[in-house]
């Protein structure tokens, strides 16, 4: 099949979230299930998109409008953005069978189209190959996830959204001030051009804009210290919503920084770049952790926790070796898995019990086993146990950080490991140890879910062979930028 | 107090001073149009388009318009979202003068007719779908200012918004489907429709098409988000 049929995966949700007005007069009900089926469709068209790059090994280029880079806009569908854009997918469609029933708020019909365009905009800024078009996604993914955070509307989540909205807002202005100094020192937009003409730029202006690039987008990907909106944000959105940050949305600015970063690798001065982004994402693990230890509430919790593992990542992707980012990306996989688990179960614990205090988790054992078991595993998971996923990433990401000599961030960043085990270990004994109470009846397609990622968590974790393979492909595609601008049929205007 | 403020002016300083060394590099106004010079020497041939910025905007980065609609959308959407009540009202006390009344009454019609002339001539004036719509927006401004009692027909209105989404996406999968491309110009492209008429009002190939649905889109939504910031909550 031709491959410009993957721009399917933008058309879909678009046109689909168009869609929701026109026969949202039908019921709450047939807005619901619309959801389901978009995006179990966006599943399909992922998955035929993910086998064919990863079958024929090479990347899918989609040409918008039959303009060839660098004159029109190309998205790139390489290892990298196939596999997450897979992981989208999946993660939306059992987030989309769990809104049903997680959010009764109203109103359903705006709920729905924003739930399928904050998909889009992940989307989006994974596959795109331009930064201004990256520019455009982000306030895509931007903008549905500051209506989304206030959606409760209860006085904290407008509190947390308006916090978002504000340093949202700044970070984009910054990016947008970046992509003006590369556009106006280079002439072009597209990503595979500038990596052509990155040694030819002048070295203040390319501090100056990556810098501000890195800036704007640290804000979407939770940097130390531009992430005080994210616990407020994670504990205040809806269920679902939640998920969908900690899983996807952060992973596409983080991808984003890391793919322009390593584009720019010819610029002189890359390597002080490189140490300013080192020494934030060290501070953002250790700070998050301790910030983690003192939460009583469970959500606000792991929301302090996934901030912790998104510094690892951003950690080893500032590295600036391949290793670094293999590993940044297997942690990237893993964590998607795990914390879609965590806040899976928190959130319908939060439901069924009414709010995620420590309190309600006291016997949760014997209330919800099922519920309580797959917050076990995920709890053991993050931690770094062996035979665990999570932990073949850690250890890798460690490793390559003791490689390139930064010996100190990986002894602050393992240090702050020890603190995450205190307080996992503290509520798996609050779950299990503590209080009495009835046995409650569990929603059994809530559960299998749960089983399923649980499953998915142990099974990278005995076999972790396979998912490494694919996440070092992925590396590869961020790492190798020789190859990535051989991808790209750039038509040679001006170079 | 004082001491908050002379920190916040000297960081601010020294931002400034860093971003003018950045800028102070970069050789603006001189000759770096890589792509610039392409899409000023193809505009006319390509895309049948006078105007090159909407050529560029709609046609050659047609995927950025596509996006920042959807943007727009968001907004409106958001808006509607966190101000959502079950039963909403205008609480508007004093009536409009008499001057203001007719005055928007005779206005009315004008603004209209212009706010869809510029959307219609995005290809050959400056101007398009954005200001277009945002125009027409106004006219519905001007009825709510203007009338205590105004609402525009929230139904009609969603419905317009949602298809008007729907046909700027359908324009573009019918590109894939006769072009192989999303958002391909089929009509200028594929048809040749026009082709002989650059510079008047029926070429440009999809440009008008899609520059009359971001029109009405852009309008109906504005004023959608207009009507759902007058309006207060009644308690039933």
């Amino acid at each position: 099949m031709n491959g410009q049929y993957a721009s399917l995966l933008i058309a879909l949700p678009l046109i689909s979230a168009f869609f929701v007005p026109v026969f949202k007069g039908i019921g709450k009900n047939a807005v619901r299930y619309f959801l389901i089926l978009v995006t179990a469709l966006q599943t399909g068209i992922a998955a035929w998109v993910f086998k064919e790059v990863y079958t024929t090994g090479q990347p899918i280029i989609v040409i918008a409008g039959g303009w060839k880079p660098p004159v029109g806009i190309n998205l790139y569908i390489g290892h990298f953005a196939a596999l997450f854009v897979l992981i989208i997918a999946v993660v939306s469609l059992f987030m989309a069978v769990f809104s049903i029933s997680a959010v009764k708020t109203e109103p359903i019909d705006k709920y729905a189209m924003l739930f399928l365009l904050l998909m889009l905009g992940a989307t989006g800024m994974i596959a795109t190959g331009d930064i201004f078009n990256l520019f455009v996604f982000m306030e895509i993914t931007a903008i549905s996830a500051y209506a989304l955070t206030a959606y409760n509307k209860t006085g904290e989540a407008a509190e947390a959204s308006m916090k978002y909205i504000i340093l949202g807002g700044i970070g984009s202005s910054f990016f947008l001030i970046g992509v003006a100094l590369i556009y106006g020192s280079l002439g072009t937009l597209n990503m595979a051009q500038i990596a052509q003409l990155a040694a030819t730029m002048n070295p203040t202006v390319a501090q100056v804009g990556l810098a501000l690039i890195i800036f704007g987008l640290a804000v979407e990907a939770e940097i130390f210290p531009l992430n005080a909106w994210a616990p407020d944000a994670y504990q205040a959105a809806p269920h679902p919503i939640t998920v969908m940050f900690s899983a996807f949305v952060v992973k596409a600015a983080l991808y984003a920084m890391a793919r322009l970063i390593y584009l720019m690798s010819d610029v002189g001065s890359w390597n002080s770049v490189l140490r300013m982004l080192i020494i934030m994402a060290t501070l953002t693990v250790v700070v998050a952790e301790l910030a983690a230890l003192r939460q009583k509430n469970v959500k606000r919790m792991i929301a302090y926790s996934s901030i912790a593992q998104v510094g690892l990542i951003a950690l080893a992707f500032a590295l600036g070796t391949q290793a670094g980012v293999d590993a940044g990306v297997f942690h990237m996989i893993n964590h998607a898995v795990v914390k879609a688990l965590l806040f899976l179960a928190v959130g319908y614990v939060a439901i069924t019990l009414g709010g995620a205090e420590v309190e309600n988790f006291k016997g949760l054992g014997k209330k919800m086993p099922r519920t309580a078991f797959a917050i076990s595993i995920g709890a053991i998971a993050t931690v770094g146990i062996p035979l665990f996923n999570v932990f073949w990433s850690k250890v890798r990401i460690i490793l390559a950080t003791i490689d390139v000599g930064y010996t100190w961030a990986a002894v602050l960043v393992l240090s702050a490991s020890v603190v995450e085990a205190v307080y996992y270990f503290r509520l798996l004994h609050t779950i299990w140890f503590e209080g009495e109470g009835e046995k409650i009846n569990e929603s059994f397609v809530i559960g299998l879910m749960m089983l399923f990622l649980a499953a998915l968590v142990v099974v990278i974790g005995v076999y972790p062979d396979y998912v490494w393979e694919l996440a070092r492909k992925a590396g590869e595609d961020i790492f190798n930028v020789t190859q990535y601008v051989k991808n790209v049929p750039l038509m040679g205007v001006g170079a | 107090m004082v001491v908050k403020r002379a920190l916040a002016i000297i960081t601010l300083l020294v931002i400034g001073y860093w971003l003018a060394v950045g800028l102070s590099q970069v050789p603006f106004g001189e000759d770096k149009m890589l792509i610039g010079q392409y899409y000023l020497d193809n505009v006319k041939d390509q895309t049948g388009a006078v105007n090159a910025v909407t050529a560029v905007v709609v046609n050659y980065r047609g995927f950025d318009t596509l996006g920042e609609v959807t943007v727009l959308f968001i907004a409106s959407t958001g808006v509607g979202a966190l101000l959502w009540k079950r039963k909403k009202k205008r609480t508007a006390k004093t009536e409009g003068s008499i001057v203001l009344t007719t005055g928007t009454r005779l206005l009315f019609p004008f603004v209209m007719l212009f706010g869809a002339y510029i959307f219609i001539h995005g290809h050959l004036t400056p101007g398009g779908g954005f200001p277009g719509g945002a125009t027409v927006a106004t006219a519905f401004l001007l009825l709510y200012l203007a009338y205590i009692a105004y609402e525009i027909p929230h139904r009609g209105f969603e419905v317009t918004e949602g298809l008007a989404g729907m046909g700027y996406v359908t324009v573009g999968l019918i590109g894939l489907a006769i072009g192989g491309y999303f958002l391909f110009d089929w009509i200028w492209q594929t048809w040749q429709f026009g082709t002989d008429n650059i510079g008047r009002l029926l070429s440009g190939g999809f440009i008008p098409i899609i520059y009359t649905i971001i029109g009405i889109k852009v309008g109906t939504e504005l004023s959608g988000i207009i009507d759902n910031m007058v309006k207060e909550e009644v308690s039933e």
